[in-house]
C-alpha cells in the first residue's frame, strides 16, 4: 500500500488558481466517488480550504506513480481546468513525504500564519466527508487519526500557538500579562470600529465582566452597549469612568488627544494606583503618549501592537522548528505502524511456509525416486510447488479479502493456524518483503 | 549523614538543571522531572535532618554547615508552599539553583568540633532553635519577595519600553508576582518579628540582656523596619507596583548583610 498526496497551497499557487480548484462539500463527495476506483486509488480524501487543495489517497503499492498522474488528471477534470495551467502549481508526495506533509498541514506548520488553529478543523471536516462518502479505509483512517495526534502533541509540547498574532487578540494577551486573568475585569471602549469591537469580543470571551461604551454621539454608544450587554457612559465624564476601567480600548476618529495625562492621573488616584492598560488603535492617536509615563499605567498604540505581533510571529517560527522534530519522529512511528498493518508479510510467509513443506517432503522422498535427469528433477519440484500454490491461492485470496474489509481477527486466526506469527513479524520488521506476493 | 546529604545534593542538582531547562524550553515533561527530583530531594533532606537531630542530640541548625543545609531546606519548603498557591513554576528556576548551591556548600564545609550545648545552654534553651528556625524561614520568605520583585521589575520595564524579551513569555503575570511578593513579605515580617522576639527572650533568660548591640542585631532591626515600611506602603496605596518591588530588592540586600555580612565582622552571633 502506498500513500500518495497531490495538491497545491498558498505557497505554490496564487489565489486565482486556488479558487478555481476549490471543492465544495458536494463536489468533494462526488469527486471522491469518481476518484476512488478500488484498483489504483483505493482510498481518498480531499482537503479544500481557501489556502490549499490537497488530495490524499492510498493506492496499491506498485501504482504510486500512476496514482499521482491519476490525481492530477482528476483535479483538472473535476474542476474543468487545463492540466497545463495547474501543472506548475501542483506538488506531489508519496509515502513518507506524503505522511510528513499531511502531519505538517494538520499541525498548522504549513499554514500561512504558522500555528493558526483552523486548519485542524478543516482536516477533520475533510476526513468526516471522506468517511461519509465511504472513501476512507484502513490506511487513511490510521493516517488521519495519527495526524490528529501529532497536531495535539505539537500544540501541547511547543509554543507554536501560544502567543497572539492579531491586534484584537493582543488585548487579551496583554491583559493576561498584567492581570493574570481577565475574569471579572471592566473594559471601557471609547469610540467604535471593527477592530476595537473584535478586541472587546475577545476580552469578553476571556472573562471580562463589565463593559462600558463611550462615544461622542450617545446613540452610537447606546447601540454598541446594547450589543455587548454593557452600559453607555457619558463622554463628557470620561475621566470618571476611566478610573473604573481595568482595560481601555480607544478607537475614535478624533484628531486630538481624548485621554490626557491629567485625566489619567486623576483616574489613577481614584483607583488607588491599581494598574490598568490602555490600547490606542486610532490614527491619529487619541491617548497622549505622556500617559504611558505614569507608573502602573500601560499604554500601547498601534505601532507597539504591530511590533509585538512581529516578535510573536518570530517566536512561533522558532517553536515551529521544534515542532518539525516532533513531526519527524511521528512519521517514523507511523511507518512502523503501517508496516504492521500490511498484509504482505503474512501472505509472503504463508506461501514460503507451504513451499518449504513441499521442498522438505521432496528431499525426504528423493531416495525412492531413483535415478532422474536434472530436467526431471526440476519438473518434479515445479509440479510440487505449483500444486502448493494452487492450494494456497484461495486461502490467500480470502486473507486479502479479510484484510480489505478490516477483519483483523480473521487474519490473526490464519496466522495462528499456519504458525506464521514469528515469521510474519520478522518480515514486517525487515519491511522489504511486503510486496513479495505480487507476481502470484 | 554525609552520604545522605550527597544524595540530597544529587536530587537537587537534577531538579535545578531541569527547572532551568523547563524555563528555557517551556516543556512540561522537563518540568515534571524537576518536580519529581525536587520531591525526592526534599524527602531525603527532611529525613537527613531528622537523623542528624536524633543521632547528634542537638537541633540540626548550628554552625555554618548545618545552617546552610537547613537554609536550603527552608527555601524548598517555602517554594513548595508558594507553588501550592500560585502557578509560578518560573520561581523554581531561580530558587532551585540556589538550593543546590547551598546544599553543595553544606557538603564541602567541615564543621568545627564545638558542641552547641556549651554555647546555647543556660536560660530557656528551648527558645534557641525556635529563634533560628523562624529567622531562616523569614529569610526564605524574603528571598521569594526578592525574586518576585525582580520578576515584576523586569516585566514592568518591558511593558513600558515595549520590548518583549525572552523572559516575557516565561514569567508569571504582573499581578501574580505582585501578590506573591506581598504575601511573602507579610509572612516574612511576621516570622522575623517572632524570630527577633524569641531571640531577645532567650538572651534575657540567659544573661539578662535583651540587646547586645552587635552588627547582626542592628542589621536585623533595619531589615525589620524596611519590610514594615514595605508592607505599610503597599497597604496604604493598595498597589504601588514598581516602588514596592524596589523595596523588595533593597530589603533582600539587607537580609544578605544580616545573614552573611556580620559573620565576617565576627561578633556575639557567630557560633560556628
Amino acid at each position: 500500500m502506498s500513500i500518495v498526496l497531490v495538491g497545491l497551497n498558498h505557497k505554490t499557487a496564487p489565489v486565482a488558481v486556488r479558487e478555481r480548484l476549490a471543492f465544495s462539500d458536494e463536489a468533494c463527495a462526488a469527486g471522491l466517488r469518481a476518484l476512488v476506483d478500488g484498483q489504483i486509488v483505493r482510498e481518498g480524501l480531499i482537503v479544500s480550504t481557501c489556502n490549499r487543495v490537497e488530495v490524499l489517497t492510498a493506492t496499491s503499492a506498485e501504482s504510486a506513480l500512476e496514482g499521482t498522474e491519476r490525481i492530477s488528471r482528476f483535479l483538472s477534470e473535476a474542476r474543468t481546468v487545463s492540466p497545463e495551467s495547474i501543472k506548475e502549481h501542483l506538488y506531489s508526495h508519496a509515502d513518507d513525504e506524503a505522511v510528513r506533509h499531511i502531519f505538517r498541514v494538520a499541525s498548522s506548520l504549513d499554514s500561512m500564519v504558522v500555528g493558526e488553529p483552523q486548519v485542524l478543523g478543516q482536516v477533520r471536516r475533510a476526513y468526516s466527508l471522506a468517511v461519509e462518502t465511504g472513501t476512507a479505509g484502513r490506511v487513511l483512517n490510521r493516517l488521519v487519526h495519527h495526524a490528529f495526534r501529532v497536531a495535539k502533541r505539537v500544540r501541547s509540547e511547543t509554543g507554536i500557538a501560544a502567543s497572539a498574532v492579531s491586534i484584537s487578540y493582543m488585548a487579551v494577551e496583554l491583559g493576561r500579562k498584567i492581570f493574570g486573568s481577565l475574569k471579572g475585569r471592566t473594559v471601557l471602549l471609547i469610540g467604535a470600529g471593527e477592530m476595537a469591537e473584535l478586541a472587546l469580543r475577545h476580552l469578553i470571551n476571556a472573562g471580562a465582566a463589565r463593559v462600558m461604551v463611550s462615544n461622542r454621539t450617545d446613540d452610537a454608544a447606546h447601540k454598541l452597549a446594547h450589543e455587548f450587554g454593557g452600559e453607555a457612559v457619558d463622554f463628557a465624564r470620561l475621566a470618571e469612568h476611566l478610573s473604573e476601567a481595568d482595560v481601555v480600548i480607544c478607537s475614535t476618529g478624533a484628531s486630538d488627544y481624548v485621554v490626557t495625562p491629567a485625566m489619567a492621573r486623576e483616574a489613577l488616584e481614584r483607583r488607588r494606583n491599581r494598574p490598568s492598560f490602555l490600547i490606542d488603535i486610532s490614527v491619529p492617536r487619541n491617548i497622549d503618549p505622556a500617559v504611558g509615563q505614569l507608573s502602573n499605567l500601560f499604554v500601547f498604540d498601534i505601532d507597539d501592537l504591530e511590533a509585538f505581533i512581529a516578535s510573536n510571529i518570530r517566536e512561533r517560527e522558532r517553536e515551529a522548528e521544534r515542532a518539525e522534530l516532533i513531526v519527524e519522529s511521528e512519521v517514523m512511528q507511523f511507518q512502523q505502524a503501517l508496516r504492521a498493518l500490511d498484509i504482505g508479510p503474512t501472505v509472503g510467509a504463508l506461501r514460503q511456509k507451504l513451499q518449504d513443506i513441499a521442498r522438505d517432503q521432496l528431499k525426504r522422498q528423493r531416495g525412492r525416486l531413483g535415478q532422474l535427469t536434472p530436467e526431471q528433477e526440476q519438473a518434479i519440484e515445479a509440479l510440487l510447488l505449483s500444486t502448493v500454490n494452487k492450494i494456497s491461492h484461495p486461502l490467500i485470496h480470502r486473507m486479502r479479502r479479510s484484510y480489505d474489509s478490516g477483519d483483523d481477527e480473521n487474519i490473526r486466526a490464519w496466522r495462528e493456524i499456519f504458525g506464521l506469527e514469528t515469521e510474519a513479524n520478522a518480515a514486517g520488521l525487515l519491511g522489504d518483503e511486503s510486496d513479495a506476493e505480487t507476481d502470484f | 549523614m554525609k552520604p545522605f546529604l550527597l544524595a540530597v545534593l544529587a536530587a537537587y542538582v537534577v531538579a535545578a538543571i531541569h527547572s532551568v531547562l523547563a524555563f528555557v524550553n517551556k516543556r512540561r515533561a522537563v518540568e515534571r522531572v524537576a518536580f519529581l527530583s525536587l520531591a525526592i530531594g526534599f524527602m531525603l533532606h527532611t529525613a537527613s535532618l531528622i537523623i542528624d537531630w536524633t543521632q547528634e542530640g542537638h537541633y540540626p541548625l548550628f554552625g555554618l554547615r548545618e545552617t546552610l543545609s537547613f537554609l536550603a531546606w527552608t527555601l524548598v519548603v517555602t517554594f513548595l508552599l508558594t507553588l501550592s498557591r500560585y502557578r509560578a513554576t518560573a520561581l523554581g528556576s531561580f530558587t532551585l539553583p540556589l538550593v543546590a548551591l547551598l546544599t553543595f556548600a553544606a557538603t564541602v564545609i567541615r564543621s568545627k568540633a564545638t558542641t552547641p550545648s556549651a554555647m546555647t545552654d543556660g536560660g530557656a534553651a528551648w527558645l534557641f532553635p525556635l529563634h533560628t528556625t523562624m529567622l531562616l524561614f523569614a529569610y526564605a520568605s524574603f528571598f521569594v519577595v526578592f525574586i518576585a520583585s525582580i520578576m515584576y521589575l523586569v516585566q514592568e520595564r518591558e511593558l513600558k519600553l515595549k520590548t518583549f524579551g525572552a523572559f516575557f513569555h516565561r514569567l508569571p503575570s504582573l499581578s501574580t508576582v505582585n501578590e506573591i511578593a506581598s504575601h511573602a513579605a507579610g509572612i516574612g515580617l511576621t516570622l522575623l518579628t517572632l524570630g527577633i522576639a524569641t531571640g531577645m527572650l532567650w538572651s534575657s533568660s540567659r544573661d539578662g540582656r535583651l540587646w547586645h548591640n552587635d552588627p547582626k542585631e542592628i542589621f536585623a532591626a533595619l531589615t525589620w523596619m524596611l519590610y514594615l515600611a514595605l508592607i505599610v506602603y503597599r497597604a496604604s496605596a493598595s498597589w504601588r507596583g514598581r516602588r514596592a518591588a524596589w523595596l523588595g530588592v533593597a530589603g533582600f540586600a539587607l537580609v544578605l548583610c544580616t545573614f552573611f555580612g556580620t559573620r565576617l565582622m565576627g561578633t556575639y552571633h557567630v557560633f560556628g
